[in-house]
């Protein structure tokens, strides 16, 4: 390249915000657009959408309520029951799934395709890169739990209705209390959920497998389940990544109680920051030369 | 050393390090919480059964439901999930009768239980209320949770 040429390109460059480097924003917005145009987060989403409605009509249609999870035995009785079963249910391995979907396969997608370098010679860093990935996982994540919250409760209280609740200490709760508290419950997995999505990122991140980001967290959340349901592990039950997602029973109790609450938004930070940061170490140290 | 080897090793010192600063130990289930948390869900849902049946004059207090539980008999710490907890639940009836049950409770690890009691004392699984209709009955089996550190 001539003197000459390298120089009207800094000339025509100069102008504007054109001239600066693109900041994680940009990246971010990009990682949104692939995103978007993903078939696999696409059909997620309106899964999320359609599935509970689907569930609850079938649910409803039960002579025999599933009795085995909690508020199993009363989705008959309130509309507000059902949202608060599928929410126990989803804990269980639907919720590492939806997110891993995505955040597990985010960063390992681009080792299938050998588009690191092409990523890369971009003039964005690998600090913006891992961040523009990460953050939009967990808005996708966000997306998820939202379409599942709004779904669920919207199909729920208009197929079964809005009845009082029955409350864990069997209390009743009035529909205008209930409601509140349903909602909640739902927002107690938004915790959790990034700490799995941060799973998924680190598996993503170090597998280079997509298969293993997306399965991964799933299975470890069955492990954890398992490890969670046993008696005499409850010094490891409280540093479980699937323990928050049952602290929304404190809320339904006559006398609430937010102790597992809080345990579990520190218990999902700290998952979510040493699995970020560990993910973060390995893409930063990485050897970048094929693709 | 191999980045998974890394991961894997920062990750288990990070949960080992957390571990043992927590580590508390003990069970959430224990007896006094189980009994209490046992007996108010109780007098809550027998108050309903007793508005389904048309029973007047029942309230949380009049019932005055309490509970002694045990696990799993007398060689078995009582304490900690398990399907072998038995509940005697004595608690007054709308006539002043005081009866007492023994209930099968399963306690679970995440402080949670089920709980059912015998059908000669709750009847059975659906009640008939004062239009008729046949409804289910609130303290056949019902689940109830309670705070694992009050």
């Amino acid at each position: 390249m001539t003197a000459t040429t390298s120089a009207r390109i800094r000339e025509v460059r100069r102008p504007g915000a054109a001239n600066r480097r693109p900041g994680t924003p940009t990246a971010l917005r990009w990682e949104l657009r692939k995103l978007a145009a993903q078939a696999r987060a696409r059909y997620t989403l309106l899964g999320s959408l359609l599935a509970p409605v689907l569930l609850v009509l079938v649910l409803d249609g039960q002579q025999r309520p599933p009795k085995d999870n909690i508020y199993g035995r009363h989705i008959h009785d309130s509309g507000y029951a059902m949202p608060l079963l599928v929410l126990g249910f989803a804990a269980q391995w639907v919720f590492p799934l939806l997110t891993a979907l995505v955040a597990g396969d985010i960063f390992a997608s681009e080792d299938q395709h050998g588009t690191w370098k092409t990523v890369l010679t971009r003039s964005v860093s690998r600090t913006q890169i891992f961040w523009a990935k990460t953050v939009a996982s967990v808005l996708f994540a966000l997306s998820v739990l939202l379409l599942l919250a709004a779904s669920t409760i919207t199909a729920s209280s208009l197929i079964v209705g809005r009845q009082s609740l029955v409350g864990l200490t069997g209390q009743l709760l009035p529909s205008h209390a209930a409601l509140p508290l349903v909602l909640a419950s739902w927002a107690t997995a938004i915790a959790p959920l990034i700490g799995f999505t941060a799973v998924a990122v680190l598996l993503s991140v170090v597998s280079r497998n997509p298969a293993v980001g997306v399965v991964g967290p799933v299975v470890i959340g069955l492990v954890m389940q398992l490890a969670g349901s046993l008696g005499g592990l409850d010094a490891v039950r409280h540093l479980l990544l699937t323990t928050p997602f049952e602290s929304w029973h404190g809320l339904l109790t006559e006398d609430r109680f937010s102790g597992p609450l809080i345990d579990g938004l520190l218990v999902s930070a700290g998952w979510t920051v040493v699995c970020l940061a560990v993910a973060y170490a390995v893409l930063r140290r990485r050897d970048i030369t094929g693709g | 050393m191999h980045p998974i080897l890394k991961a894997a090793l920062t990750g288990g010192l990070a949960l080992a390090a957390a571990a043992s600063l927590s580590g508390c130990g003990g069970t959430g289930v224990t007896r006094p919480r189980l009994e209490s948390a046992l007996a108010a869900t109780f007098a809550n849902l027998y108050v309903q059964q007793a508005g389904i049946l048309g029973y007047s004059g029942v309230s949380v207090a009049q019932i005055a439901a309490s509970a002694a539980c045990d696990k799993g008999g007398p060689r078995v710490a009582d304490a900690g999930p398990g399907a072998d907890w038995i509940c005697l639940v004595t608690f007054t009836d709308h006539k002043q009768g005081t009866h007492q049950g023994k209930f099968e409770v399963q306690a679970k690890s995440n402080a949670c239980f089920v709980a059912g009691g015998p059908s000669k004392l709750v009847g059975l699984t659906t009640i008939t209320d004062t239009h008729g209709n046949d409804v289910p009955n609130p303290v056949f089996e019902f689940d109830g949770c309670f705070d694992p550190r009050a």
